[in-house]
């Protein structure tokens, strides 16, 4: 067969185009001048099936921003598990990177851990606790390249430009700025970004690829627990690979294969298989050949009882530990979600971590949680007003989130949506300490009736003399939080005046408008 | 390249970082000369880019200002995250004609920029002023966001208040540099017009400055001294400022006001608030200053029929 040679390039391709498609959106997740992203930014998150099921169990409705995830399905039902090989940018990735890391031979292998894991997020988000964002290769790949690769590479060339600018010799930055410039309107970002968490983002990122030392695509085989779904689901598919077992006297497809897709009898386990079609390469004697045929499973799924039942006990106990944690309890008055949040506990069933919403936040302003809020919170976002603040006009993350956990708002909306309140600390407060004139805050609160007003009061300033002070209050009904007027506060380290998040706001109602 | 060399060439690279950044030092240019009579141009009327060019030629065209080659920098205000409607930032129009004045006088560079204090990006698409300066398509112009490796340190010599602050170099650096600010309401300084609006090419934390605001404002003024002053009050907001956000805090009076004087032209446009330019600190304090003159019945104030 002639075609044999060529479909390896073939596959090589589209897993080129998806990664470049993928980078293209991750730097498209941006303002770009316009009020609403023109691109499906989010679509990586929402093609995943594994996105589906968990938000789908966790809030017990069909999220329809979701339905991109059923040609995933639909692929997977006639091809197999294509998607690892085919679409993946994480696989792509690990591909890649073969060029660097020397895998050995496939000495670990656990191929039931993916299951345990994709069960015990399963049952889990059945109880309302979203454990994907740890494990979802999107999540991990978004996020590592949010929180550090991102930021990594444009320190380190905003580094070099910067330095020859401003100590080099004219002469070689009137050659490296148009380059620089270059660089900044098509490759880098806008602006610097500074992310908490950016050390562990990194590391779970660069983890993947170290696993890479313990076998071809060990992420894969083992951990994945989408390509666990994708694996079930293929059962179910009608493209297969003949023959069924490796024959004897060369099994060269078996000793090659990435995926290690065959089991201790050299029979080939097609739910491994993620379609890389390279055996047809290597196949001597081209017997190896794949074809539409009807589903007929020789082997059972890679997972015995005992690793099921300890999967399904672990989703059980996850989601009890959670909601007993005394944090769980414990009032979150820095917790300042984004706008158009869910309700905390809806919220948390159905953020997956994904790392959108930072990445598009216009002024930086979006963090990930640590353990501030458990286990269950990390990775979600919160505004940090002393950061950045949430931009009045500015709906993007809410345009981003593929789940629906920010749902989505018009400007209008926005404008109305409350996140928090602020409040000021009057022992901190320039104007009441020192009786100097300020008012920054007044200046820069947004809403079309000040939520912070002054009064002009007489009084004796420092040196005695007389003066007209403006002294700033915050209307709470007016306030949604959006933390600018904590943002510029004049005061050197914490601001004189706070915005709590819902949790520990006095007054809570619609806002202004 | 071997390990040696390349050690070698790093640590002359970081020694340049242990050098302390140039400071430059600004004696104003005009300090003491003795106020002569300014000229004050007030036009009225709906056509914006017409008024700008009335106003220019009445104040003795473009070319008394920009010589050929010179470097023109117009600073409108972009500050905030507003359209043209809600009168928080420049208007568009005004600021594209007179770029466009300055390439026709020859200019070979017109820069555009502000420091913004919402996001810079939305506040240029949202000000109407980026798609503005795009239309003109001209190489030499140029609407730029801030880039903080521009911002030096510059000692005040004459500053009573502020002693050294950070500003931007293209700034100091124009042969030209042409204030178009909008008049408006400011809680803390009353009114932000064109004495105000230095605060768009200095560096630092602009908070910080709001203690004795006007005061601290002359200082600034003291190193940024616009060859043309072109006030903005076709729109103005009366209330609420300096960013308004509702259009009925907007008054509109199609009034665009020019002048050399950059000190004399914030007293006028005071007026239009109905209240006197002694009432204004910052322009009380660049008077002191011996930046301009605030008795406007020491000023030429010539109405310009459309």
């Amino acid at each position: 067969m002639k075609i044999k040679p060529y479909l390896k390039q073939v596959r090589r391709l589209s897993q080129l185009i998806c990664l470049v498609i993928f980078l293209f959106l991750f730097r498209q997740t941006d303002y770009t001048g316009s009020d609403t992203i023109p691109y499906a930014v989010n679509i990586l998150f929402r093609l995943d099936p594994l996105v589906l099921a968990t938000i789908t169990l966790a809030k017990k409705t069909f999220v329809t921003l979701l339905w991109p995830s059923f040609i995933i399905i639909g692929l997977t039902l006639l091809f197999g598990r294509c998607f690892c090989s085919w679409i993946c940018p994480l696989g792509t990735l690990i591909d890649g990177s073969g060029h660097f890391i020397k895998s050995g031979k496939a000495s670990v292998r656990l191929p039931y851990l993916k299951y345990v894991i994709l069960i015990i997020i399963l049952i889990s988000s059945a109880f309302g606790v979203q454990l994907l964002g740890f494990v979802d290769p999107f999540s991990l790949l978004v996020r590592g390249m949010v929180f550090s690769i991102d930021p990594i590479i444009n320190y380190l060339v905003s580094l070099f430009f910067d330095s020859v600018y401003t100590r080099g010799p004219a002469a070689f930055s009137n050659i490296t700025e148009p380059a620089y410039e270059v660089l900044k309107t098509f490759v880098l970002p806008f602006k610097q970004s500074f992310f908490y968490l950016s050390f562990l983002s990194f590391f779970l990122l660069v983890l993947i690829f170290i696993m890479e030392f313990f076998g071809k695509r060990f992420w894969c085989r083992n951990l994945c627990p989408l390509g666990g779904l994708l694996a079930l689901i293929s059962r179910l598919s009608i493209f297969k690979r003949i023959p069924v077992k490796a024959c004897k006297n060369c099994e060269l497809c078996e000793s090659e294969c990435r995926m290690n897709a065959f089991d201790k009898e050299h029979y080939f386990m097609f739910e491994e298989c993620s379609l890389c079609m390279d055996c047809l390469e290597f196949c001597p004697d081209n017997i190896t050949t794949f074809k539409f045929s009807i589903p007929k499973n020789k082997s059972s799924v890679n997972i015995n009882r005992r690793q099921l039942i300890v999967a399904g006990l672990t989703g059980l106990a996850l989601p009890v530990l959670c909601r007993t944690n005394a944090i769980s309890k414990t009032p979150d008055d820095d917790l300042i979600r984004p706008p158009g949040a869910l309700d905390e506990t809806d919220f948390l069933a159905s953020c997956v971590r994904c790392g959108e919403c930072m990445k598009v936040c216009i002024n930086n302003a979006l963090q990930p949680l640590f353990l501030e809020k458990g286990f269950e919170g990390m990775f979600t976002p919160k505004l940090v007003p002393r950061l950045g603040y949430c931009e009045f006009n500015c709906t993007l993350c809410s345009q981003v989130c593929p789940t629906g956990a920010l749902g989505r708002l018009n400007v209008k909306q926005k404008h109305a949506f409350v996140i928090g309140r602020a409040y000021f600390d009057k022992n901190k407060c320039m104007v009441y300490t020192e009786k100097k004139s300020c008012i920054v805050c007044e200046e820069h609160c947004p809403t079309h009736d000040k939520a912070i007003k002054f009064n002009e009061i007489k009084i004796r300033d420092v040196f005695g003399n007389s003066v007209l002070l403006k002294q700033p209050y915050v209307v709470e009904e007016l306030c949604i939080g959006c933390g600018i007027c904590e943002h510029i506060c004049p005061v050197q380290g914490e601001a004189a005046i706070k915005v709590v998040g819902k949790g520990g706001a006095r007054e809570f109602g619609s806002g202004y408008g | 390249m071997d390990r040696r060399k390349f050690l070698k060439q790093v640590s002359l690279w970081s020694a340049g970082i242990i050098i302390t950044p140039p400071v430059f030092n600004f004696t104003p240019k005009l300090f003491g000369s003795p106020l002569i009579k300014p000229d004050i141009l007030v036009a009225k009327g709906e056509d914006y880019p017409g008024l700008v060019r009335q106003v220019v030629h009445s104040l003795g065209g473009m070319q008394t200002f920009v010589k050929n080659g010179d470097k023109v920098v117009i600073k409108p205000n972009i500050g905030w995250d507003r359209n043209v409607e809600q009168g928080a930032n420049t208007h568009p129009l005004i600021v594209a004609e007179l770029a466009k004045l300055c390439l026709d006088a020859g200019a070979s560079k017109v820069f555009v920029f502000d420091r913004t204090c919402n996001e810079e990006r939305r506040c240029y698409n949202n000000s109407g002023i980026k798609s503005a300066i795009k239309e003109i398509r001209d190489k030499r112009l140029r609407l730029e966001y801030i880039d903080d490796r521009k911002f030096v340190p510059v000692n005040i010599k004459k500053g009573k208040v502020l002693r050294e602050w950070s500003f931007y170099k293209d700034a100091l650096e124009a042969d030209c540099y042409i204030n178009v600010p909008v008049a408006k309401h400011h809680s803390l300084s009353r009114l932000s017009i064109g004495l105000k609006n230095v605060m768009g090419v200095i560096g630092g934390w602009r908070g910080k400055i709001h203690y004795k605001l006007g005061a601290k404002l002359a200082d600034l003024n003291m190193v940024i001294k616009p060859e043309l002053t072109i006030v903005d009050a076709t729109r103005v907001i009366v209330r609420n400022g300096p960013q308004g956000g509702d259009l009925d805090d907007v008054k509109i009076l199609n009034t665009i006001i020019g002048s050399l004087d950059p000190v004399a032209a914030d007293a006028y446009a005071t007026t239009l608030f109905g209240l006197k330019p002694h009432q204004i600190k910052s322009t009380v304090e660049a008077y002191k200053r011996g930046l301009g003159q605030m008795d406007l019945g020491k000023c030429n104030i010539r109405y310009l029929k459309a």
